[in-house]
């Protein structure tokens, strides 16, 4: 049985007696994994306070090959995002971020760029002058790329003409969640659950999708709701369900 | 003490092995243990056996929320509510009756307490509405509250819990703190951890 380092978020715990906890950890280098923290619940452990809830941390597991729960021997914080404490819409964000990766994505599948952006997430939810909905947008369509559901933003998720083409470009356009993406006006008529999308809506989407900080410069209250209904009807329509935390998110 | 040894050859059935499977249900009981308790039981004084049983009932017969505080009561009323000595002026918040056990036993706190009956962990589908916090609002509300101490967990859900809690309470006009936090007492600086340091530095008070 080899024993593993990685560097790891924690997504979720629950207590497995009355002194081990079962942890569940989206690490970078193997993907989520699920550990058994034997005395993880005393106040003196291996692992100190480095599993609380989204908890950046060091790790050392001993992979178990049978299809039993990997057993975490030693963990120690990295990084604490102390100010989603002071700010309940970035607590609700960073929530959601821990539902996503933990439901959505499978045991052993490692996503880097994601880990990376999930925890860029993490250290900006919640900074003074940051919103929340600009910020999670940005980390939810890097989060459907890495998983291969990234919607179709550039050209019509139809008819896959590009809608920078149309006239005036952009404009008459619709998102549809079932579709897989932006609809041009030519071929709204096939979807049924179109959303209409204005113009400076599907410019934030594209620039939302691009790296860097462009989702800083998402302002408009309008176009911030009508991301995040886009978004909202995505991610349910490719998860297969809705998620926990999506009534508490504010745009 | 155990009188008697039982033969050990034959597998456990009816009665006995109804027993082994209730006990084993307990957290932290596994089957070698079940089966230990269980000899042990058998071999025991009837009058001790009974009693535990008795013990068994009355807990779930008898014990239920105390109306004002949900901690756990026989009354109507838990003793901590009924003692007219207590300062009625401050609330403590807390997420379970184990947790108000345990200030009480540390025997500083003169005040009331309040049983939210767990946190706000919305991963888990846990909202408000699963804990007491309407009628901590109606505590608070009816007058004669000063002060409210959140006395949730320090985890991420617990501080969670206390944040939406005093985002309701902002506007009622009472203080809310909450504990302090850092390196305890008694302890060396050697082998506390950073979390501990860094709590301890940030919450330093003044001499």
């Amino acid at each position: 049985m080899p024993l593993e380092k990685a560097t790891a978020l924690v997504i979720r715990n629950t207590d497995w007696s009355e002194t081990s906890r079962i942890s569940t950890l989206w690490t970078r280098e193997l993907g989520k994994v699920r550990c058994l923290a034997k005395g993880g619940r005393r106040l003196k452990s291996n692992f100190e306070s480095a599993l609380d809830l989204l908890t950046a941390c060091s790790i050392v597991l001993l992979r178990k090959t049978s299809g039993s729960l990997d057993l975490l021997t030693e963990a120690q914080v990295l990084e604490r995002f102390t100010q989603l404490r002071n700010d309940l819409s970035a607590l609700y964000a960073a929530y959601y971020v821990a539902e996503l990766l933990g439901d959505w994505t499978e045991d052993y599948d490692p996503h880097p760029a994601l880990f990376d952006e999930a925890l860029a997430t993490l250290r900006t939810l919640g900074q003074p002058g940051v919103a929340c909905g600009p910020r999670l947008a940005r980390f939810e369509l890097v989060l459907l790329r890495e998983l291969g559901y990234a919607p179709a933003l550039a050209q019509c998720a139809s008819c896959e003409r590009p809608v920078a083409g149309s006239s005036p470009p952009g404009h008459g356009l619709a998102f549809s969640a079932a579709g897989g993406g932006v609809i041009c006006s030519a071929c709204q008529g096939q979807h049924g659950d179109r959303r209409p999308l204005t113009h400076e809506a599907w410019q934030a989407l594209q620039t939302l999708n691009e790296a860097g900080d462009g989702w800083k410069s998402i302002e408009d209250p309008a176009v911030r709701a009508t991301v995040r209904q886009v978004l909202n009807d995505y991610v349910t329509y490719s998860m297969g369900r809705r998620p926990r935390l999506l009534p508490y998110l504010g745009s | 003490m155990p009188t008697a040894i039982l033969p050990m050859d034959a597998a456990p059935v009816g009665a006995i092995a109804r027993l082994m499977h209730e006990l084993g249900k307990l957290p932290g009981i596994g089957p070698k243990s079940a089966e230990r308790l269980t000899h042990y039981l058998l071999a025991s004084d009837v009058e001790q056996v009974h009693a535990l049983a008795d013990a068994l009932h009355a807990i779930k017969d008898k014990v239920h929320p105390c109306r004002q505080c949900f901690n756990l009561t026989e009354g109507d009323l838990c003793k901590l509510c009924a003692d007219p000595r207590r300062d009625a002026s401050t609330l403590c918040v807390v997420e379970q009756p184990r947790d108000l056990a345990s200030i009480e036993r540390a025997g500083s706190f003169r005040g009331l307490y309040h049983v939210l009956g767990g946190r706000l962990a919305p991963l888990e589908n846990v909202g408000p509405e699963n804990l007491t916090i309407d009628a901590l609002l109606r505590r608070v509300h009816q007058g004669g509250v000063k002060e409210v101490i959140m006395a949730t967990n320090p985890t991420l859900e617990g501080d969670g819990t206390a944040l939406y809690l005093s985002n309701l309470l902002a506007d009622s006009g009472v203080k809310i703190t909450r504990l302090a936090r850092g390196v305890p007492s008694g302890s060396v600086l050697e082998f506390a951890n950073n979390q501990m340091l860094a709590d301890a530095l940030e919450g330093r008070r003044a001499f």
